[in-house]
């Protein structure tokens, strides 16, 4: 494709909205043109709760990418979130008909269907289905069982689900402003596209976004996601704290956590801090860290769990990395160290044309992320088109890596 | 220096002894009476003046003046208005002690037939001897009625024009787009009388509330002043989920205001809401930014907010304007001739001076007049009403269609919802209360300033994330939104403040005033926002017993419980709630 793609990825996060405009080359590099952003408002734990008040703070976010960008802003890849959000793996297994030798488009499509078919709740509607791995007639692990010769086809994939009237929530929200909404995406699925690299992926890596309503994770092993989920505790939870504890207002909360404390309780220097605005008041760094740090503690320990059932942590090849916004965060890496016992790094997205103070702050993760997601979903079109009006297959982004 | 008494926005406070009056003359005067007596009233004294004597017996008002006693025997006018001046002139002396001593009256009248159209002029011409100030809502007869009352209506109106410190003229034609064509004939007067004691009470509420952003008579007037004019009104009531928004539907739907269309043509429109404990800033947002739809770029809004304990769930949006030009004469139906010759009866706003030169009062209501006409010391209230504007028009644009409540489906409990919207980081409802406080006091001090590019960058530091999250966050490239932000800031002292107001004292107020307007403002405005703002003061006075009431929350939120997600669906893992700190569940 000569023609270069815009596409704008809008993150309503806890703390902050955010809309990012990429232009996707004809070479297929990103080029980020324009950011809005706006502090967030409306938004509790990854999840809407006030659409009205998002609504302004959208207009404000859109406004400013619109101007920067000097794009009009049509449509837009939203990242969902939230702690209703839930994933597993399923395995559906087809019979490929006898007279017909070579596996097609359809078999693929059904092969999908049956997997999908899992037990979840009633309210529940699927947001990703990532294929994993294909199985023909036993051998394992194809990557594109496409025209080849079986007679039995399995396929495990990745299903992302989430409550329906949530995630239409958010649609609705956006589309009142009124801006289409092209396509949800999980918001760590997004994140990993910019985060993770091929090598990461393939030798697995887990990616932790922390941001100020919900922790979300997304965990590569042999290039394929096996495992995603959303811990609705963020930095916000970490402010809060320290305001209930030392019964000051957030706003002091916030500035205390950013300026002096960590959430580690190494290196913790027995010294008094004052509090700003309230006079002659001081806490101990000693105590301020210890309520970071039991915070961050069973935050992690939260994200550890399911993993360490499922033993993903010993094939996590590439370590942990960490990104969003509370990643930030002084001595979070050295506790994320101690729980999960590997190597973690903090992570901004990979390297594209833009103002690099956007892609290497691990605020944008997620909505740089979007423009990468758009690309690659756009990228398989053309060749999806044929075999599935649906267009809704993401084999190729997460089977094939880039 | 200008010296001038504190009252000088023409304010009559609400605890003043002198006190309100409603005075209804004639059939349809005391029908809206009734009205008003039937929907509950106890802010206002009553009085119906009638001639016909078995109405006036069946009225449920608490005073009642018969008149023309001796002239008319306790029959009617037949119409005359003559007869009707007649009547009114043969008990001057009891109307006048019924006047006497009262802050402010409105007289209610259906001008056409002869008590109205004869008495009221002769009543208002009494009142405004005794230095009353008087406002009047007239309805014009139905044009089916005929030419004859149409004209006596007209003469009538002039007359009353004269005396009246505003005149509200409603058509009842137009009054009669209200319901539909086949309802009853009970109805649609019903109807008309509903609509002029809802704005008879939207008035005085809008006079009177204790406001946080408060609205005077100052502000009513140079709402009502345009030359050659008539009244819009719109008032509109709604509790619920998406009341803010049912309200100023309700308001715009007033017949009056043809669906908001005709605001366009303001020059100056009042917007007063008002509501109870409940209502948030961001209500009053959205109602402000759907009045701003239907106004022109160039008109001023006087903009007041108040709550009131008895408004309970409910929120109220009161519009009040005038309109110049052919517009109104076309849309005036009836009266479409009253227009060129009784323009500056309708036109609400007459001068005032005059009759008041010889009362004592005179300091307090020339100030009023003065204010009414824009005077240059009286620019703050207007000025801040722009800049009010500047905020919510700036929050105002691509709104697209309404936009539609989705909050019901959104988690379970409503009221959650509602509350979760509130902004304020510790206590939800109260603190919110003060924003407008602050907002306003900000507003005041800086609304003439240069921007100084600086707040914002303070305010967003100092807010940090987590403040301007929890907040519907206004516009902040603009002066209006640095305003704002700035006052989010200072919610951090919200409880500071809070028990400063409710221990009534100026001082630490005052404490607070020279940096700001130091900082900010001009020598000679400084002394003027002194001085306004020292009439803030004395009305946060008011609303002490409000503030006492919330400081205990305000002191009790922030130790226990869950902070900002007190409100939020519980996250439980392994019987634990997640919400409350760790550090204290591990302890």
């Amino acid at each position: 494709m000569a023609v270069s793609n815009i596409y704008v990825g809008l993150e309503i996060g806890t703390s902050k909205v955010c809309i990012i405009v990429g232009e996707v080359r004809g070479d297929g590099a990103i080029k980020i043109l324009g950011v809005g952003q706006h502090p967030s408002a409306g938004v509790r734990k990854g999840e809407i709760v006030d659409p009205e008040t998002v609504q302004t703070c959208l207009h404000d976010a859109l406004a400013r990418a619109e101007e920067r960008s000097d794009v009009e802003v049509n449509a837009v890849f939203l990242a969902v979130t939230g702690s209703h959000i839930q994933s597993m793996n399923n395995r559906g297994t087809i019979r490929v008909s006898d007279d017909q030798m070579e596996i097609n488009g359809e078999d693929l499509e059904e092969v999908k269907k049956i997997a999908r078919d899992v037990p979840v709740p009633a309210e529940n509607g699927y947001i990703h289905s990532i294929i994993q791995h294909y199985y023909v007639d036993g051998q394992e692990k194809v990557l594109n069982p496409l025209g080849m010769l079986g007679q039995k086809l399995e396929a495990d994939y990745h299903i992302i689900n989430g409550v329906k009237t949530r995630i239409q929530n958010s649609i609705k929200c956006v589309r009142e402003v009124p801006i289409e909404v092209e396509d949800i995406v999980f918001s760590p699925v997004a994140a990993a596209q910019v985060v993770l690299n091929r090598e990461a992926k393939n030798e697995g890596a887990l990616l932790i976004d922390v941001g100020g309503g919900t922790t979300d994770y997304i965990c590569f092993v042999d290039g394929v996601v096996v495992a995603s989920g959303c811990v609705p505790i963020g930095g916000d939870h970490i402010t809060n704290d320290i305001a209930l504890v030392l019964k000051i207002p957030l706003a002091r909360a916030e500035k205390l956590k950013v300026n002096h404390g960590s959430a580690s309780l190494k290196n913790t220097r027995n010294i008094e801090i004052a509090i700003e605005g309230e006079s002659g008041k001081t806490v101990e760094q000693e105590l301020l860290n210890q309520i970071m740090n039991a915070r961050a503690i069973e935050l992690l320990s939260l994200v550890a769990e399911p993993l360490q059932k499922q033993g993903l942590l010993a094939k996590l090849g590439k370590g942990i990395f960490l990104t969003g916004g509370s990643s930030l965060m002084t001595g979070i890496g050295d506790v994320a160290e101690e729980i999960f016992g590997i190597p973690v790094q903090k992570a901004g997205s990979t390297a594209m044309s833009g103002p690099s103070a956007l892609f290497e702050n691990p605020q944008y993760a997620t909505p740089v992320g979007l423009i990468r997601y758009a690309q690659l979903l756009d990228d398989q079109r053309p060749k999806k088109s044929a075999l599935s009006k649906l267009g809704k297959s993401f084999e190729k982004i997460f089977g094939g890596g880039r | 220096m200008i010296e001038y008494n504190h009252m000088e926005q023409g304010e009559i406070p609400a605890d003043s002894e002198l006190g309100v009056k409603v005075i209804g003359v004639g059939g349809a005067g005391a029908n809206v009476l009734d009205r008003m007596a039937l929907e509950g009233s106890d802010e206002a004294e009553l009085l119906t003046l009638n001639t016909d004597v078995r109405a006036l017996s069946t009225s449920v008002s608490s005073d009642k003046i018969q008149l023309g006693s001796t002239l008319l025997k306790g029959m009617g006018t037949g119409g005359d208005p003559s007869l009707g001046k007649q009547a009114a002139l043969e008990a001057v002396d009891e109307i006048r002690a019924a006047v006497r001593e009262t802050g402010i009256i409105f007289i209610c009248v259906g001008l056409g037939g002869g008590t109205g159209s004869g008495a009221a002029p002769e009543v208002c011409r009494i009142a405004k001897e005794e230095g009353v100030f008087l406002v009047v809502f007239a309805t014009m007869p139905f044009s089916f009625e005929g030419a004859r009352r149409t004209e006596q209506a007209r003469e009538a109106l002039e007359a009353i024009g004269k005396y009246a410190n505003a005149v509200i003229a409603f058509d009842n034609d137009r009054m009669g787009e209200l319901i539909v064509p086949k309802d009853g004939v009970t109805q649609a007067f019903a109807a008309a009388d509903k609509i002029i004691s809802q704005s008879i009470r939207a008035t005085m509420n809008v006079v009177f509330r204790p406001g946080i952003i408060r609205i005077g008579m100052d502000d009513l007037l140079s709402a009502l002043d345009s030359k050659d004019s008539r009244c819009l009104f719109g008032y509109g009531l709604a509790k619920g989920d998406n009341r803010s928004h049912e309200a100023v539907e309700q308001a715009l739907k007033c017949p009056l205001l043809d669906k908001g269309r005709l605001l366009n043509d303001a020059s100056a429109v009042l917007v007063q809401v008002a509501g109870g404990d409940t209502m948030t800033l961001y209500e009053v947002q959205l109602v402000m930014e759907e009045v701003n739809k239907h106004v022109g770029d160039g008109t001023q809004i006087l903009f007041g907010t108040g709550t009131d304990k008895r408004l309970g769930n409910s929120l109220s949006v009161t519009i009040i304007s005038s309109i110049t030009g052919p517009e109104g004469g076309q849309t005036t139906g009836s009266g479409a001739d009253n227009d060129e010759e009784a323009s500056v009866s309708l036109g609400g706003v007459l001068p005032v001076s005059s009759p008041f030169t010889a009362e004592e009062d005179e300091a307090v209501f020339e100030e009023e007049a003065d204010g009414g006409s824009g005077d240059s010391f009286l620019s703050t209230p207007e000025e801040s009403g722009e800049s009010d504007q500047a905020i919510f028009l700036e929050d105002a644009p691509e709104e697209g269609d309404e936009a539609s409540p989705t909050g019901d489906d959104d988690e379970g409990d409503n009221d959650d919802v509602s509350d979760a919207v509130v902004p304020a980081a510790d206590a939800s409802v109260d603190e919110d209360e003060e924003f407008p406080v602050l907002a306003g006091l900000e507003i005041d001090d800086e609304e003439s300033e240069e921007d100084d590019r600086n707040p914002i960058a303070r305010a967003v530091e100092a807010a940090g994330d987590d403040l301007l999250s929890s907040e519907p966050v206004f516009g902040s490239d603009d002066d209006g939104g640095v305003d704002r932000v700035e006052a989010v800031t200072d919610a951090e002292q919200k409880i500071t403040l809070t028990r400063m107001v409710s221990d009534s004292n100026a001082s630490p107020f005052k404490a607070r005033l020279p940096e700001e307007i130091g900082s900010t403002s001009s020598d000679a405005e400084s002394e003027v926002d002194d001085e306004a703002l020292e009439g803030n003061l004395s009305e946060e006075g008011e609303t002490s017993e409000e503030a006492k009431q919330q400081q205990e929350m305000l002191q009790l939120e922030p130790i226990s419980g869950k902070g900002r997600f007190a409100k939020t669906d519980p996250t439980i893992v392994d019987g634990e709630d997640l919400d409350v700190p760790t550090f204290l569940r591990k302890k």
